[in-house]
Formats: C-alpha cells, sequence, structure tokens
C-alpha cells in the first residue's frame, strides 16, 4: 500500500512566517512522491495546532508525518503524543527545526526558505524510510540490595523499605552504623552520634522489610537493571543471630587479646568481641584468625559459658543468593595512612595520633570512656592539630577534614579547658553555612591557628614533641594528624564485580559530576556517601535519600519498566563476531552469543548511542532510529 | 547565491543545542550550513561524511561534546580517532583535509557554534566546491 505523508510546516506566529516562506514550502513539496498532504499552520504547538494535526492524521489516513517547525528539543515529545492519540506510530514521525536552525539565523528571506525546504525534503525522505518502534517493557523486581550500612546506606534503607518491597543490606563488618557509629558528637550541630544513629540503626534492624547481613560481601552480580541477582558471601559468625540475647558472658573468658581495630588500635578485644559497647546487632562474632579453637587447640571456654547454647564452631560460610531490581553501593571510605609521610612522626611517637584515634579517645564507648590521655594516662597540656595530611599526595582536598579538626578542637577544649591548641594548616575549607561559624568560635577560645602550608615535621624533645614549620617550633604533648580521605580497601574489588569505572582517585566513579552524581555508568546501580568521593554525614544521607527516590520512581511494584526505544540490534547473518562493537559499547550492553559466535545486544543496557554501529566491519549493528539509510536519505535532501 | 552546502553533524545532546543557542541568540551565519542531528558523535561513521561528499556537499562539520563531557563517556573520543583517520585517507585520495572539520560546541555555547559555522563556510569559500571525478 502506498505511503501517505503528511507535511505540516509550522509559522509559528511570526517567528518562522515572516523569516520564511512558508507558502512556497508548501507548493514545492506537494507534488513529491507519496506527499499526501503539505499545509501550514500558524501555530502547531497551541492546543488548536495539536487537535489539527490529530485530526489531519485520522481525516487523512496519515501513514507518517513530517512537521517542520522549532526545534525537536521543544515540542518533539508533545507531537510525538499527538501522533501517538490519532493512532500513528510516533516513529513514524519527523521533525526538522526550521526556526532555532534556519529562521532565526539567517536574514536572507530566500536564503532562508530555500534552506528551510531543503530541511523539509530531507525530513520527508528520512521519514519514508522510518519505522514503527513498539514500547517494551520488562517485568521488574522491586526488592533493593543496599550494600554498606553506614548513614548513607541507612538513609537508603529507610526510605526504600515499604509494602511490597524489600530491601537487604549488606554490611561487611559485624556491625552497622558505620564510621558515624563511632564518633562521639559530630559537627556542625555537636550532637551525640550514638544518639543521633542508635533509633535508625534500630529502625533498620526490627524493620519486617529489611533482611540486614552483616559480616557479609557481595560476590557476585548478574543481570541488568530490573532484574539484577545478587550472591552474597555471609561469613561464618560462630553466633548465632538468633539465639545469641547479648549478654557478653562470652567475652570476659576468653583467653586470648589481640589489638581493636574498631578502636584505631587503642585497646585491645578478645577473639570473641562485640566491635564496640553498643554496637548493633549486639550479637559478638568469632575471629577465626585470632581464636585459639581455629588454630588447632582445645578451648570451647566461651561455648561453656554461654547459658543460651548460642555459640556454634561448626558454622560454615553461606552463599545466599537474592533477586533485586537495583544495587545502592554505600560501601565508605577510610583515612590516608599517615605513616607514609614520615617528617609527621606517625607510628614513631607515642602522642602523635591520627583524628580517628583522638576521636576513640573522646568516645564514651571508647577505650577510655572518654577521657583524653597520653600514652603515659596523663592529660595533655597542650595539643597540636595538622591538617592536610596526605593532600598534596592524594592530589584532591578532602573537604571535611578542617571540620573533623575543628569539632575536635571543640571537644577537647571542653573536656579540657586549660589545654593550649594550635592548628597548622594550609588552607582552610569551611565551605557551610554553619561552617565559619565553628572556626570563629574557636578562635574565640583562645584556640591558635597557624598557616603552615603543607611544610610541617614533627620530631621529639624529650617527653616533649615538636612541631616545627617555616623556622617556628611549638612544643606540645600530643600531636593529632587529619588525613585525607580516601577509597576503602575492597572498592577496587567491588567495582570489579559489578564491573562500574572508578575514577582517577580511586573512588566509584559517579556517571555525572554535577546531574548524576549517584548513578554510575551501568543503569541500576547506584553509589552513595563516601564511596563515590570524600563527604560529610549530612551530604552522605542526602545522597542515600536521592538513589533511593529514583528507584522508588522507577521500580513500581507490580509495574512494568520501559527501556529506551531507539536502541541498536545486530543482525545475526551479518555478524562476524569479530568483538568490535563488545570492546567499544560504554554500557557493556553487548555482548558475545558463544553458541552462535555473534554479538548480542542487551536492550535493557542500550541507551543508543550508536557507536557500535560506526565501527561494525560489516553493517551488522544498526541503529534504530538513526539507520545509514535513513541518515543517507537526510544528506541527500539537505544537499541540494 | 546557491553556494555547495556544508553537512553538519551534530550530537544531539550538545553541539545541536548549541545550534539551538546561536538560534535563539538571533547570530547569523551563512545558509549552506545544513544539519543533520545524530545522537551522539561517536555515530558518524566515515561513511556517513563520504557520502556527504558524493551527494555534493563541499564540506562537513562534525561536532560534539567537549572532551569529558559526552553524554555516552567517551563517543567524541572515538569520532576523533576516526576522523583522524579519514582526514588522512581523504588526503590521499587528493580531498583537502579541510573539507572535513571536527570540532566540540557546548549546549550553551551558541557564539562558538555560529563561529565554527561562518569560519567553516568561509574555509569552503576559498577552497571552492569539491570536484569529484
Amino acid at each position: 500500500m502506498a505511503e501517505r505523508i503528511g507535511v505540516y510546516v509550522c509559522k509559528c506566529g511570526p517567528n518562522i512566517g515572516d523569516k520564511v516562506d512558508v507558502g512556497t514550502i508548501v507548493n514545492k513539496v506537494r507534488g513529491i512522491k507519496d506527499v499526501a498532504v503539505a499545509k501550514s499552520h500558524n501555530l502547531l504547538c497551541s492546543g488548536d495546532g495539536l487537535k489539527f494535526l490529530k485530526e489531519e492524521i485520522k481525516n487523512e489516513k496519515l501513514s507518517r508525518v513530517v512537521i517542520a517547525a522549532c526545534t525537536p528539543k521543544q515540542y518533539e515529545v508533545k507531537f510525538m503524543r499527538a501522533c501517538e492519540e490519532a493512532g500513528l506510530n510516533p516513529y513514524l514521525m519527523q521533525m526538522t527545526n526550521i526556526r532555532e536552525q534556519c529562521a532565526w539565523v539567517t536574514p536572507d528571506k530566500s536564503a532562508a526558505t530555500e534552506k528551510a525546504k531543503s530541511f523539509v525534503i530531507a525530513a520527508i525522505n528520512r521519514v519514508s524510510l522510518q519505522e514503527s518502534i513498539e514500547k517494551k517493557e520488562i517485568d521488574i523486581q522491586p526488592d533493593v540490595l543496599v550494600v554498606g550500612g553506614g548513614v548513607a546506606g541507612l538513609e537508603a534503607c529507610l526510605s526504600l523499605a515499604q509494602k511490597n518491597r524489600k530491601v537487604y543490606l549488606v554490611e561487611k563488618s559485624p556491625c552497622i552504623g558505620g564510621l558515624t557509629a563511632r564518633f562521639e558528637e559530630v559537627y556542625p550541630t555537636m550532637e551525640c552520634a550514638p544518639c543521633m544513629i542508635a533509633p535508625e540503626l534500630q529502625e533498620v534492624l526490627q524493620k519486617e522489610n529489611i533482611e540486614t547481613f552483616t559480616y557479609s560481601e557481595i560476590e557476585e552480580v548478574v543481570g541488568s537493571f530490573g532484574n539484577f541477582t545478587v550472591k552474597v558471601k555471609k561469613k561464618a559468625r560462630y553466633v548465632s543471630e538468633e539465639a545469641c540475647i547479648g549478654c557478653d558472658a562470652c567475652f570476659e573468658p576468653c583467653p586470648v587479646e589481640v589489638s581493636n581495630e574498631y578502636d584505631e588500635g587503642l585497646s585491645t578485644r578478645k577473639a570473641i568481641y562485640l566491635p564496640f559497647a553498643g554496637s548493633l546487632p549486639n550479637v559478638p562474632v568469632i575471629d577465626e584468625d585470632n581464636c585459639k579453637r581455629f588454630k588447632g587447640e582445645e578451648c570451647s571456654i566461651c561455648k561453656e559459658n554461654c547459658s543460651f547454647d548460642a555459640i556454634n564452631f561448626d558454622d560454615e560460610d553461606r552463599i545466599i543468593e537474592k533477586d533485586v531490581g537495583a544495587i545502592i553501593l554505600a560501601t565508605g571510605s577510610t583515612l590516608f595512612d599517615p605513616k607514609e609521610l614520615p617528617q609527621y612522626g606517625y607510628g614513631k611517637y607515642d602522642n602523635v595520633v591520627t583524628a580517628m584515634q583522638l576521636e576513640r579517645l573522646n568516645a564514651s564507648n571508647g577505650p577510655t570512656g572518654g577521657k583524653i590521655q597520653l600514652k603515659n594516662g596523663k592529660e595533655p597540656k597542650s595539643m597540636a592539630f595538622v591538617y592536610c595530611v596526605g593532600r598534596k599526595e592524594k592530589g584532591y582536598c578532602s573537604g571535611i577534614c578542617c571540620m573533623y579538626s575543628l569539632t575536635l578542637a571543640h571537644l577537647v577544649k571542653e573536656k579540657l579547658p586549660g589545654v593550649k591548641m594550635h592548628n597548622f594548616y594550609t588552607d582552610l575549607c569551611l565551605p557551610k553555612k554553619e561552617h565559619q561559624k565553628m572556626y570563629k568560635e574557636a578562635v574565640e577560645k583562645g584556640i591558635e591557628f597557624i598557616r603552615s602550608g603543607e611544610n610541617v615535621t614533627v620530631t621529639d624533645e624529650g617527653e616533649k614533641i615538636i612541631v616545627g614549620t617555616n623556622g617556628k617550633k611549638i612544643s606540645v604533648d600530643m600531636v593529632v594528624l587529619a588525613p585525607a580521605v580516601e577509597p576503602n580497601v575492597d572498592t577496587e574489588k567491588i567495582a570489579e564485580v559489578l564491573d562500574i569505572p572508578r575514577d582517577d582517585q580511586g573512588f566509584f566513579a559517579e556517571e555525572h559530576t554535577l546531574m548524576k552524581p549517584f548513578a554510575t555508568a551501568l543503569e541500576g546501580v547506584f553509589v552513595v556517601g563516601s564511596c563515590q568521593g570524600p563527604k560529610d554525614i549530612g551530604d552522605a544521607v542526602a545522597q542515600g535519600g536521592a538513589a533511593a527516590g529514583r528507584i522508588l520512581s522507577k521500580l513500581i511494584p507490580g509495574e512494568k519498566l520501559e527501556l529506551e526505544a531507539k536502541v541498536s540490534e545486530i543482525n545475526e547473518d551479518l555478524c562476524s563476531g569479530c568483538n568490535i562493537c563488545i570492546v567499544l559499547c560504554p554500557y557493556s550492553a553487548i555482548s558475545r552469543d558463544t553458541e552462535k559466535k555473534i554479538s548480542v545486544v542487551d536492550e535493557t543496557l542500550c541507551r543508543g548511542c550508536g557507536t557500535c554501529v560506526s565501527a561494525c566491519p560489516t553493517g551488522a549493528a544498526r541503529a534504530k532510529h538513526f539507520t545509514k539509510e535513513q541518515i543517507f536519505a537526510e544528506i541527500k535532501g539537505v544537499v541540494r | 547565491m546557491n553556494e555547495p552546502t556544508i553537512v553538519s553533524f551534530l550530537c544531539n545532546w550538545c553541539s545541536y543545542e548549541g545550534a539551538d543557542k546561536a538560534g535563539g541568540a538571533r547570530l547569523n551565519y551563512p545558509a549552506n550550513i545544513r544539519i543533520v542531528r545524530v545522537m551522539c558523535s561517536g555515530r558518524v561513521d566515515p561513511e556517513l561524511v563520504i557520502q556527504a561528499l558524493k551527494e555534493g556537499a563541499s564540506g562537513v562539520l562534525i561536532l560534539g561534546c567537549h572532551p569529558g563531557d559526552c553524554h555516552y563517556k567517551k563517543g567524541n573520543y572515538k569520532a576523533l580517532r576516526r576522523a583522524y583517520l579519514l582526514k588522512k585517507t581523504l588526503k590521499q585520495l587528493g580531498i583537502e583535509e579541510e573539507r572535513v572539520r571536527l570540532d566540540w560546541v557546548a549546549a550553551g555555547e551558541g557564539e562558538r557554534f555560529a563561529e565554527i559555522a561562518n569560519e567553516m563556510a568561509e574555509t569552503m569559500k576559498n577552497l571552492g566546491p569539491l570536484e569529484l571525478s
């Protein structure tokens, strides 16, 4: 059956009407093969215009439509909807831009008319070759996996858990709460961190639709947005989370004592332990690297002291498989190790500590119960804070170290008002509305700020530590280093498991720094909190909530997910299996069918850039709606 | 007044919007700049460029997002590699390299678009129409 093409040239009031001779164009294109109707309209995008267009499609029984008007960026969606409403597949409509790219840039009316005519003819050529594209929808799994139980992950869990949607929280350590759970008070509100976070932790652990796997890691992820299958390794804890009531009776008798990493090495713990007082879930874990029993010795003291039969030495690692529609990574960050920079004396002098160690000394659930003290147990009378430790080496400002150092300075001053404090900084980073105030108050309290630059050396002189900078020397009892924030060690492994890129600094790379700061190159995988870059608590929480919002609006229980229509496809008969497209695809949307020895496109991942099409040596790859034939036809029209 | 056309492949996300901005600002450039929208400059196969020249264009512009800004991450780098090879090939065929120009125009850069369009039109004017035997 012959095609019936309708051509509609919009005058856009005087915008096109005065600059282009619309009548001439309409008359010229009327004679073109398959053009059944060619008309002009004063304002196609108006209510009347759209009604006119729909009636035309129906009454004239149009099989294709060309609209010559403004930029498709403005109303293409509107016109596509009108076509759909009139029963015409929207991909059988072609818009051509005779306003922004013709009438408005060409002062000479006859030249503008000539150019507009070529655009309309190009669109007629092209539309003849366009194909209907049907909406593709897939069934989805609304459940979500959240990796990392710090503030960002917690916020995501609580925002997502609802009727008909489960959230699986996977946390590598034995407890949730991340770094925040180990802080005493946090800036800028100087609020008690455990009090602030405890209700969230309890809600996550108790909420029916959140299942928490602590002491667990993700091992394997397959699938794509809407339908991922994840394998989680739940490491043997040797203590039953169901049976244990958290009475602590097992720690005391344990004969093993090792350095406690949760107190930054400032205290010791047993081989069966809770990371810190009040950590949740309140179930200990047996550290098999240090437990005597796992070294071949006969010891079962903990089990003998357990009244609830909660200890099971035969516990094993388990692999748990879950189907989820989306994945949020909230795996956090760590601090740069100052041992890499010997000039700061860290690891050499007892009373040179990191900010995180001072956090633990100050914490009421820490090794000293909140007493700030030197290695010898005495109170320090003077302290120096050294900022920007590792900034130069890492190549970026972490943006939170000035504020956490200022916070600690305030907290120390509260407990030990007589302590003399000197802050050695390079640049002060106080970007938010409350931050300047905290700095001002520190100055008012008599805390000294010295702009040292990175030229700081730490040496000792008897019991004192000497901080030197630019010819100046200050003698103090304790030095606190503020190290840069860097990616967690497992970031690389997780990036490999998910096949998502990392940035130059090693953090997970966001899809777009400004517009999609929590999305990744892999659709359906989100990165929130400091695993994406250094961040304070508020920013991490905001990102966790934002990613959750995205998921809530896309993965709706019981509803299908609409896929991008203009994707690439590969013709089986033409594909030689050279793999070039697989390597080039920026979204890993093309994979190899090993049986047929050809490439196949996963339509859930393809975003339609067409890079594979230009690279395909046999012409097997084809971009829907941007085929070679369609573009050739358009070229033929514009070159006149 | 009908000068040979310059087929301009513009990526949907940056350059096409840049050209729209030039329109919004009512900047002028010659009417022989004829635009073809593609989703990404990485879609611009040398085949498309050669076809444009075969159809009678005197030159071809390929405009994409600035390096690092590609909507599809690295499509513009792929365009760059292809353009480099293509120009070498054209040179061997006796076609002046200047007839194909790859450049970057951001969505807000209306002035830059108009500037490149004017420069390209001027270059083509100086070179004259492409004579393919």
